[in-house]
Order: structure tokens, then sequence, then C-alpha cells
């Protein structure tokens, strides 16, 4: 409570700086924000965006709901590149690069007036800063983060005998397991699958699990080096095919991301990997005792965060911006952080947030809840390069093709990794 | 059919009668199952809607839940006074287009036409940052009118009507000039009722294609006032989650229902006017 009672006195004085000679004009800034989970998300959004504005009477917020992430950005730029821009969006944070190069963010270091603000952005988890941040400047704040967790029907594992308390810890047990927990009807057509890890869409970021399993990292820093063809990603991607094409206990070719979380519920797959954003959904739907645990290591444990970032636009009056920094500092507050996440499923953004009352009480009902924090330690950043719809459809297509058996997994790294040097060539 | 078709010298042999049958309904049914499939998940609870049980309970909780998650009595009105827009603008702009390029000689005619049809080669997507600038000096963004306006020049429609009143006998043009009428009455009375059905097909692809459009919409408006159904169904988008099929199916049938209601009604006169309009 402090902490926040300290934000607002710190937002209330900038106000009085700044804002008292035209407090009868109010600040507008609009919002744009993707609408990524399920339920009545708009409506949470809505009522965060009246509290601010009923603690900041001089500044108001139009929240404006722009569709899918990728839609968001598309409508994003149209606006930036008509000189409209919103003042401030929810994008991936993998965007940061594309975005920077277009030039319509600004960083978020420059409109920091105050050390006060400032430390601010070291209150974060680390592991989201790196999505976050290049060459020394912040340009975007971690929002609605996630990671990959591992999610195990407790009825299925107690069914093949397995320990219902105790997910898989390695590799060698994951695929042990998955293979008890793969139930085949007399004609040999699988009726439950052990494991299932989906494959469209945004391959490479389930892939990145496993290669940051395998001990290898897939960029720089920079954003202008990948490193797909390592030998540590090809033993990632050639395990990732061999549970469906050796061990037979993952269902064969590309697996649906979007209907994943139906197939556990009916119980077609017994463990899955997913986001820890599905966790209130996965709450509300299964009908047997679940857990939720850090994702089975291999050289390491690990996983890539993901999710959105806030970001500022460039050509937006500089009073809009300022306003924006109160809204996203409002917004990250521990307090909002912490409702947010019970709200969502989403990462609190904070470690202060988990020592909120609201969080503590969560997490004490709700165990799963701190699975995702406590594997933050080992996330990696996303991969994240310039141009990278480009250089991710590239890895993605390489996944893809081994998946389904058409390209083996070295030489299809291989050419994804000629295709990322190709494109990121102009930026070096 | 079967003593119709044993008469004409090509109809199909008895073999060939049931591979046709067989193919037409094999087509009709592939085309029929995503709709189906909708039909079935958005009227059964979301635990069925990957299961086939002919016993499952019916509700209407899918539809009541996703009429609940956004305004669609708003959308609804938004997309109907969308499409009235746009189709009305363009009944009135391409026949008057139309009937120029068709009947009248003027300098650079040739041209201009030219120019016309260079828009067919264009996707419209190509030109959102442009129309979103001319919107914003206009200052109309998110609004209706802003929406419809980049389509008003229709010329797929510009096109279309030209190569119908093309058709038209010069006598009847005549005929009626002899009796005292002006352009405007000739149009009137002679051109367009000849060209009906051309309209009513047109009508039905303009219509469509504007209840369905996303994109422009979505990018050019902010606000529940001027969005129409489709930007509002993007709230069942969540693509963190995964979906919910019954209730992305109740909400996708309830914003599809104006169409599909109306062409099953309208049914016959929309496959006589496109068998004679041309348009596939």
């Amino acid at each position: 409570m402090d902490r926040r009672n300290f934000l607002t006195g710190a937002t209330a004085l900038a106000g009085l700086a700044s804002g008292r000679a035209r407090a009868a004009e109010a600040t507008e800034i609009t919002f744009y924000y993707p609408v990524a989970v399920g339920g009545p998300i708009t409506k949470i959004v809505d009522g965060y965006a009246a509290d601010f504005e009923k603690a900041n009477p001089e500044v108001k917020v139009r929240p404006i709901y722009a569709g899918t992430y990728q839609e968001t950005i598309v409508k994003m730029l149209t606006a930036h590149k008509s000189g409209t821009p919103p003042t401030t969006s929810v994008l991936l944070s993998t965007d940061m690069f594309s975005l920077i190069d277009e030039d319509a963010i600004v960083p978020i270091d420059g409109l920091l007036k105050s050390d006060a603000d400032r430390g601010w952005l070291k209150s974060f988890f680390p592991a989201f800063m790196e999505n976050s941040r290049t060459a020394g400047e912040t340009w975007g704040v971690p929002f609605q983060r996630s990671t990959i967790v591992l999610y195990w029907n407790k009825d299925a594992f107690r069914e093949a005998g397995l320990d219902p308390e105790k997910a898989p810890a390695n590799w060698d047990e994951h695929v042990a397991f998955a293979q008890k927990l793969t139930k085949r009807d007399p004609s040999g057509n699988a009726t439950q699958w052990g494991t299932q890890i989906p494959s469209s869409g945004f391959p490479y970021w389930l892939f990145q699990a496993l290669a940051t399993e395998a001990g290898t990292k897939f960029m720089d820093e920079a954003g202008t080096h990948t490193f797909f063809d390592k030998p540590e990603a090809v033993e990632a991607l050639q395990y990732w095919a061999d549970l469906s094409q050796k061990y037979k206990c993952h269902p064969p070719g590309i697996v649906e991301w979007g209907t994943t979380p139906k197939d556990f519920f009916e119980r077609k797959c017994a463990m899955m990997w997913t986001t820890t954003g599905n966790l209130t959904n996965v709450r509300n739907n299964t009908k047997f005792p679940f857990g939720v645990a850090i994702l089975p290591a291999h050289k390491q444990p690990g996983s890539p965060t993901g999710g959105g970032n806030f970001y500022i636009s460039k050509k937006v009056p500089a009073e809009q911006q300022a306003a924006a920094v109160r809204f996203i500092q409002w917004m990250t507050s521990p307090e909002r952080a912490a409702q947010w996440s019970v709200d969502t499923g989403y990462v609190a953004v904070r470690p202060d947030a988990y020592d909120t009352p609201t969080m503590k009480a969560y997490v004490e009902k709700f165990p799963p809840a701190a699975v995702a924090r406590d594997q933050l330690k080992y996330a990696t950043a996303e991969l994240s390069t310039h141009e990278n719809q480009r250089v991710t459809k590239a890895l993605n297509d390489a996944i893809q093709a081994t998946l389904t058996g058409s390209k083996p997994a070295d030489r299809a790294l291989k050419d994804a990794q000629v295709e990322a040097e190709r494109i990121l060539k102009p930026y070096r | 059919m079967s003593a119709l078709a044993s008469r004409s010298p090509y109809a199909p042999k008895a073999g060939g009668l049931v591979a046709e049958a067989a193919a037409s309904w094999l087509l009709a049914i592939f085309w029929i199952l995503p709709l189906l499939y909708a039909v079935w998940t958005a009227f059964h609870p979301a635990e069925f809607s990957t299961r086939f049980e002919l016993a499952a309970p019916l509700t209407l909780d899918n539809f009541r839940r996703a009429w609940a998650a956004a305004p669609f009595a708003r959308y609804f009105l938004n997309s109907v006074l969308l499409v009235a827009l746009v189709f009305g603008a363009q009944v009135i702009l391409c026949t008057l287009a139309a009937y120029a390029f068709a009947r009248h000689e003027f300098f650079g005619k040739g041209i201009a036409f030219a120019l016309v049809l260079l828009q067919l080669m264009i996707m419209p997507d190509v030109l959102i940052v442009e129309n979103y600038r001319t919107m914003g000096t206009l200052g109309i963004l998110d609004s209706i009118p802003a929406i419809a306006l980049p389509y008003v020049a229709s010329a797929f429609g510009i096109f279309l009507l030209r190569q119908t009143f093309k058709t038209v006998p010069k006598e009847l043009d005549d005929a009626a000039r002899l009796e005292g009428a002006n352009d405007l009455q000739v149009l009137l009375k002679v051109y367009v009722p000849l060209a009906k059905p051309v309209y009513v097909a047109y009508g039905l692809v303009s219509i469509s294609y504007h209840w369905n459009n996303f994109l422009w919409p979505l990018i050019v408006t902010n606000s529940v006032e001027s969005r129409p159904v489709t930007v509002g169904l993007q709230v069942f988008s969540s693509g963190d989650q995964g979906v919910d099929w019954a209730i992305i199916s109740a909400a996708t049938l309830m914003t599809s229902a104006p169409l599909l209601i109306a062409f099953l009604v309208f049914q016959r006169q929309f496959v006589q006017s496109f068998m004679r309009a041309g348009i596939r």
C-alpha cells in the first residue's frame, strides 16, 4: 500500500507542477489494447481505465480494442504512418525491433524525470526486461507477460500408475511418462496422447523452450545475429520430432495451438505445454485435478518469456507521452499487477506484486499460480530480431517441415539459419 | 428430369448422371459441413463441441454469453447502416458513370475508363495507409462514412453496369428519345429496368463483401458507435489462450444470420440474376 500511495503522491506532484494551470482541459490518451485472452477482458480493462481516471482526473484514457496482436500492430503502424498514432499501445515484446525500425516508438527512459521514476523500471523481473531493452535503452514496459509451463492431468497419471503429484523433471522422464500415458483402442488409434506441444502459429516459441533446455540461445542482444543451427538446437528439434515419430506418444504432424487446451480438458492429451496465460482458462474448465510444473529440463531448465509490453508512440505531443507514463506506472503498480495476474492468469511482472495481500491470498488458495514466477529465474528472452516477422517465419517453416517429416532437423535448421543471415545482413 | 434427359442428345447418360449427382452431393456436403459444425457447437454446451452425441442437451447459453460479451445490437445497427450507405452510394455513382461510359462520347473517355479498370487490379488493402490519411484530413476517422467512402466509387460496379448497358439495343434508346425523353429519363426508364438482374446480383456481392469486411473497418474505427459486427467479433479472438469454439460458433452464426436468411429467402432470384449477369 505504501508504494501505491507514494506513486500517486508523486504523480499528484507532477500534476501540480504542470497540470494545475490548465486543470479544466484534460489530457486525453488513447490506448490500443489487443484482445489476447478470453473472458470479459475488455470490461476488466475498461474498469482499470475508469479507476485510473478517478485517481487522476486531469487525464482521460480511451482504451481501443484492436483485435489480435497482429491486427493491433497493423492498426498502430497505419495510424503512425498517417501521423496520428495512439498515445500508447500494448504490443508483443518481440515487436520492439520492428517498431524501432519504423521509428514508431520512443525510449521510456527519456520520458522519466525523477529518480523515483527511473527506479520504477528496475522493479520488474529481469527476465522480462531482456525483451524490453536494446543498446542501453528501454523501449517497452512489461505488462501482460507469460512463460510456457507444463500442465498435467493427475487422474491420467494415477490411471497410468504414475505418482499423480510428480511432474516429469527431465526430458527422459517426459518421454517415459508420455509413453505410459498414451492409450490406444484395439485398432491402434490413440485415444489419449501422453503429451502435446502445439506447433501451429508460433512453433518457434515452444521450440525455444526445448532449445533453451538443451543449452543454446537463438539470438544476440542487438537482434542482428541468430544461432538456429547450433547442435543443441538440432538436438532439441530432433527430440520434439521423436516424440511423435519414434516414441509415438505425441500426436503426429502439426498440433493446433488454439485447441490444445481443449484437448487437455477432453482428456485427449495427458500433459500439455502451453502459456501460463491459460491458467485461469484451465482452472475454470477442467473437470479433473491438474498440476502445473516447470518444463522438464535437459542440460538446464528453461523457457522463453512471451506476451505484451506497453509502448509509447513517437509522434504524439509531449504532455500526452507524460500522461501515458503515469498511466503505465499506475497499471504496473504492485497491487494492479497482482490484480491483473489474478484476473487473467498472466505472470505478475514484478517480484513485489507477489508480496501484496491479493497475490498472497491467491497463491495460497491456488499454488500453481506461483509456478510461473519460480520458472522466471530460468527464463530467457523470446526470439526477437530486426525484421522479426520474416526471421521467425524462416524458423517456423523449418520446425514444421521437421515435425511433418519432410526435412530432417539438421537440414531444416541450417536452411532457416541461411535465410535469417540473408534477412539480417543489412542491419549489421 | 430423367424424361428431359432422355430427350436431349447432350444430357449425361445413366452412369454419367449418377456420377454427376454423387459429385454435386459431395460438393454440397463439403460446403455445408463447417456450417453444420457451427450449428452443432453453437447449440450444445462446450464439452460437446468435439464430441458427437445425439442425446447431447440443447442450449441457448452460448448465444446468451456471446450476446453479452459485446454490444452486438449496436454493432448490427452499424453494419446495416454501413451496407445501406455503401450500396446506396454505389448504385447512384456506378449507374451514372456506367451510363456515361456506355452511351456518351466525351474527351478522354478511353483514358478515364482505363483508370477505372486499373482500380480493379489493385487490392484495396494496399491503399490502407493512404486511405487512412485521407480520412484523417477529412476529419471523419472513426465514423461509418469513413468505412464506406473508399468503396463507393466501385470499379467493379461501373464495369459491370457499363457492359450491361452496352447490350441494351440502341433502338430502345432511340425510341425513348423520339418520345421526348431526356438523358436522365432514358437512363431511368430504359436502361435501369433492363439491368435489374445485374443490380440484384451486384447488390448481393457488394452487401456480403461489406458485411464481411474486416481489416479496413478495424483500422479506421475505434469506438462502439462506429464498429460493424465483424469487428465486434474480435472480442472472441483470444489468441493466447486458445479458443472456445462453442461461443465463437454462436457469435458467428449470430452475425452471419442476416445474410444466410436473406440468401435462403431470395435464393431463386439470386441464382437467376447471377446466371443472367454472368457473375461467378
